[in-house]
């Protein structure tokens, strides 16, 4: 007898958990699968959340309703904002999570949410039917449901490397998924092999601190979560440490025996995350690297050393740590690893993350070809708010380019593919200065409400950010007397005194002069929070910027809105060129700016692709 | 919201009007930022007015149409120009200046398409000239001499790239200090890259001197000389009588050959303000005559002291020029002069030597037929409008990085238009190939 549900999601990791949570609170019998409880939600690499882009994806999540702010911020032990220096659009949080505590308190959040069923299970076989799809476990369990969305992580057929140690197991020696990657084959999908790796874990006690540059978090930072009103509290402590000749020259000795190296892994790693042992090849002039040493939890003294993955074979690893500065006498807990695994090509799903080839199926986190927990994550909620979406038979959740991070990561690697583990930069996005952590709930609130995961207290404190936006923003057209006290004000911040009276929009505008330091002298905002002031401050200051983009974007909101038919036949149009037919037929493109976006395509191919589509629309 | 695209509608240098036209919603509103007329503008009705150049007024024709009355069915305006290839060209910079885009292949058919001037029959027709007018442009891009003009474009656009490789990786991996870049930096290689740029402008500017000769206008008051001083330089070479684009209106008084270039001398009438009518229409014309040449011979008489004449004769001229300062032969009383030459017409003194400095004045250093690079209208904008946004960029110096990085990347989608590359991806391979990031 088959257990019937809704939903099924596959692997709860940092997607899966997203996606079941989105499918449930949106009112979908959900069953959501593990195959080991101990491993919900684990964060098997680094312990932290955020960083560059990757904190800008947090807030996002967290905007349209989801999970991890929230959790990030509740288990958050070191926090710290990069980019400060920097301008508004690249500032991103990076927190120090605790590892143990992140587990246990998502896994709580899912066990106790209604309509979500949390069981360890390994998935081994899928049969896609007709009205629903069958997904049978290891143990013979049979499970049906009209959706079904993969979230297997780095699960599929996984090997980790040690070395010339190699064993068939998941992250963290987990179980792995040794079947469903040839269920996947069979039902069409092409699967890429790719690779990662994570260091060693060493002893706290073992390591000597003096010395080392301390990392401290800093306070009164506004959390990834909008609805985190306390700020978050410092508990620990990060440190530096560099490589030196010695450790290089360890290294250099043991090339062959490198695996990475030696040609034993054959999975595509990223180039953004090279193990120790590429870095010091391919980059021979740099004569150290920078490490950082992490507390994984607070309750454990286990270290991550950042920056040192290496497949090493482990009395090497040993070498090589004992020869870092503070590390000399490092007792190691784990080793550090590589590990293989199987994922799909991204081409083969839409912007909505549904599959072209079975519409009831959907794709999620590193099964995709992504890397890292917060795209993991953001992939997962739009995969469980489409896949839920589906059920409900209404139009799917596309996020565009210039609305979110998540959009430019889900357009990338559904229009352009991924050659290695895709990670979120701010590079990729083109409308960055718009796309700021601190206004992701200005952008993405509403769609969340619309969604229906954005329940009312989550609601109202938007709605009341809103309206303080627009108060402040009245306050702006007000002068500013001139007097001496005004006089001085300018002649304090190096700018030139005006002549006339001058509106404290104007006053923003000047280099030297911003919203706080106007506040602080004239108490003109007298009563807004520091988040307003910060927000009304940046809009003003960038205005001509942001106009520029907003230009940019009339554009392709304008490309995106003409639609390309699913029928439409590539392969028939005349006025194509034939590299260009194969290109657009591989991506099958939902519209004209995804098509401007696939690889090799040109301006003016995007224009007669405009012809060919509106006459095909128009003689049907 | 669509914006206004403007190109010259007819094959440049050939027949006597040009047309140029802009299609958009702001056509109108440009059109009469320069164009002025004592009539009121209606819709299909063609108005005679003056086109604003700046230091020139052209005379033109306007003709307004009326969205949907158009041939693109947003609103048009057209220009019927008679003065050359010139004066086209500078109708169409004004216009871009003032806010329209240069239109891509086929892009006025493609309008007229998507409003529905153009049945859905003709949309194979339309396909066709979008890829023949773009493969037209890919041809010359890559013809010979063109592509040695897309390979350093190419290079300027590599160096950027990896100029904005180096911002994005200071702001994507902000952890690794090593990797932080030093604001000189930027601005070194942005002002290197504005150097090449002007060097391949200056470059096209040879090649159009080897094509079409170096345009020399003569300018003095009555009684300098200039005719004799133009027989001495043309001496016994024959005379050769061209008629030469965008120059049509101007008579060419004589053409010799010098090292294989061709100069070009135009006479201008004697300028001073006039009340008479026909010597100011003699006057205008020869302002224009001095607008459009590429090197000034201000001719003095040697034995004479200044004039408030001559002085508002230098004071016009705009361009590169040489003081002649004739009568050689008699006692100079004439006080230093810039860049002056001494010569004597009627001894025919130092005409060899003033020949010289035309050529090297206008060539500036030899002609190195290697470097030559032939650029069509099109590139010649680009190449424009990239030095401008460079020029930009060091306006907002202190701005964030994410900014510069923004307006650098302005600079290199614009030369983009030039190479066709126009996505940029290379930027992240950068980042990982010249930078040792990550955990």
């Amino acid at each position: 007898m088959k257990e019937s549900y809704q939903a099924i999601v596959i692997g709860a990791g940092h997607a899966g958990c997203e996606a079941a949570l989105a499918l449930a609170r949106k009112g979908h019998k959900t069953l959501l699968l593990t195959i080991s409880l101990d491993a919900v939600a684990f964060l098997a690499c680094n312990p932290s959340i955020g960083g560059t882009a990757k904190g800008q994806l947090v807030s996002e999540i967290d905007a349209l309703g989801g999970e991890m702010g929230i959790i990030a911020d509740k288990t958050a032990i070191q926090i710290r904002m990069l980019n400060r220096g920097r301008g508004p659009a690249v500032q991103s949080l990076r927190a120090q999570a605790d590892k143990v505590n992140y587990h246990t308190q998502m896994k709580k959040v899912v066990e106790s949410t209604k309509n979500l069923f949390l069981k360890q299970a390994e998935a081994t076989k899928i049969t896609v039917g007709k009205n629903s799809t069958t997904v049978k476990t290891a143990v013979g369990d049979e499970f049906e449901a009209k959706v079904v969305v993969f979230a297997t992580g780095v699960y599929l057929d996984s090997r980790i490397i040690i070395g010339s140690y190699t064993e068939s197991v998941g992250p963290n020696g987990f179980k792995n998924a040794k079947q469903l990657s040839s269920s996947l084959s069979k039902l069409g999908y092409k699967l890429l092999r790719f690779k990662t790796g994570t260091p060693a874990r060493v002893n706290k006690r073992s390591i000597n601190f003096e010395g080392l540059e301390l990392q401290q978090g800093e306070e009164n930072i506004q959390p990834f979560s909008f609805l985190t009103k306390k700020p978050i509290k410092n508990k620990a402590n990060c440190y530096l440490t560099y490589t030196n000749p010695q450790t290089h020259k360890i290294i250099l000795d043991n090339l062959d025996k490198a695996p990475a190296i030696s040609g034993e892994i054959k999975g595509i790693g990223p180039r953004y995350c090279p193990s120790i042992e590429t870095k010091i090849v391919r980059f021979a002039d740099k004569d150290r690297h920078q490490l950082f040493l992490e507390p994984e939890a607070l309750s454990t003294d286990e270290m991550y050393i950042q920056g040192f993955s290496t497949s090493m074979p482990s009395d090497i690893q040993k070498q090589m740590i004992c020869s870092l500065k503070g590390l000399e006498n490092a007792e190691i807990m784990r080793d550090a690893y590589a590990i293989e695994y199987d994922c799909i090509d991204p081409l083969q799903l839409k912007a909505s993350l549904q599959s072209k080839l079975h519409e009831s199926l959907f794709f999620a986190g590193q099964i995709n070809g992504t890397s890292g927990y917060e795209e993991a994550a953001a992939q997962g909620l739009i995969a469980g708010i489409n896949a839920a979406l589906y059920l409900e038979d209404k139009p799917p959740l596309i996020l565009s380019r210039s609305d979110a991070y998540i959009g430019v990561l889900i357009d990338d690697i559904v229009t352009k593919g991924t050659q290695e583990p895709y990670r979120m930069m701010t590079s990729r996005a083109e409308y960055r200065l718009s796309l700021r952590q601190d206004n992701a709930d200005l952008r993405l609130t509403e769609i969340g409400r619309k969604v229906g995961l954005v329940d009312d207290k989550r609601y109202k404190i938007f709605l009341d950010k809103k309206q303080k936006l627009q108060n402040i923003s009245l306050l702006l057209k007000q002068k500013l007397k001139i007097d001496e006290k005004t006089i001085n004000f300018f002649k304090k911040n190096n700018e030139n005194p005006p002549k006339n009276s001058i509106s404290l929009k104007e006053c923003i505008k000047r280099s030297n002069i911003d919203a706080f330091k106007l506040n602080a002298e004239f108490n003109v905002f007298e009563g807004f929070d520091d988040e307003i002031i910060n927000e009304v401050n940046l809009i003003t200051k960038y205005e001509g910027y942001l106009k520029q983009q907003e230009e940019d974007i009339a554009k392709l909101k304008k490309m995106e809105s003409q639609s390309i038919p699913e029928d439409f036949d590539y392969s028939s149009q005349k006025g194509l060129k034939i590299e260009t037919i194969q290109k657009l037929a591989a991506v099958k493109p939902a519209n004209l700016g995804q098509a401007s976006r696939v690889s090799g395509v040109s301006p003016a191919d995007i224009a007669v692709l405009g012809v060919l589509i509106k006459k095909h629309k128009e003689s049907k | 919201m669509e914006n206004t695209i403007v190109a010259v509608a007819t094959p440049l240098g050939k027949g006597a009007i040009s047309i140029v036209r802009m299609s958009g919603k702001q056509a109108l509103k440009i059109a009469l930022k320069f164009f002025n007329c004592n009539c009121q503008i209606q819709p299909r009705k063609l108005v005679l007015g003056q086109f604003d150049l700046g230091d020139v007024k052209e005379k033109c024709l306007m003709a307004y149409f009326k969205a949907p009355f158009s041939y693109t069915g947003e609103d048009v305006v057209e220009f019927q120009i008679h003065g050359g290839v010139t004066v086209t060209r500078l109708i169409q910079e004004k216009l871009i200046q003032g806010g329209a885009t240069l239109a891509q292949p086929g892009e006025f058919s493609k309008r007229a398409f998507e409003n529905a001037k153009i049945s859905l029959d003709e949309a194979e027709a339309i396909v066709e000239e979008i890829n023949s007018e773009s493969e037209a442009q890919l041809k010359s891009a890559l013809s010979l001499a063109s592509g040695k003009l897309n390979q350093q474009i190419k290079n300027i656009q590599t160096s950027l790239t990896n100029l904005l490789a180096h911002i994005e990786v200071s702001m994507d991996y902000p952890e690794e200090d090593e990797n932080e870049i030093v604001r000189d930096e930027i601005f070194k290689t942005l002002d290197e890259n504005r150097q090449l740029l002007k060097q391949i402008l200056d470059q096209a500017n040879q090649s159009r001197f080897i094509k079409n000769g170096i345009n020399i206008a003569l300018v003095g008051k009555t009684n300098v000389g200039k005719s004799s001083l133009l027989n001495a330089l043309v001496g016994e070479n024959k005379a050769i009588v061209t008629d030469i684009e965008g120059t049509t209106r101007d008579v060419v008084e004589a053409s010799i050959d010098y090292n294989g270039i061709r100069l070009n001398f135009y006479d201008t009438a004697g300028i001073r303000e006039s009340d008479n009518a026909v010597e100011k229409i003699g006057i205008e014309k020869s302002k224009k005559t001095l607008d459009e040449c590429d090197i000034v011979l201000i001719i003095y008489d040697g034995s004479e002291n200044l004039t408030k004449n001559d002085e508002n004769i230098k004071k016009i001229i705009k361009k590169p020029f040489i003081s002649v300062i004739n009568k050689q032969d008699k006692t100079r009383k004439l006080a230093k002069q810039e860049n002056e030459i001494e010569v004597s017409a009627l001894e025919n003194k130092n005409i060899e030597k003033l020949k010289e400095k035309i050529f090297k004045t206008a060539i500036k250093k030899s002609i190195d037929f290697n470097g030559l690079v032939v650029t069509n209208e099109r590139q010649m904008q680009h190449i424009n409008q990239a030095i401008k946004q460079i020029n930009e960029v060091f306006k907002q110096k202190n701005q964030s990085l994410e900014i510069l990085s923004m307006l650098i990347k302005n600079v290199w989608n614009t030369l983009g238009k030039i190479t066709g590359e126009t996505e940029n991806e290379d930027i992240i391979s950068v980042i990982f190939s010249k930078f040792c990031v990550g955990k």
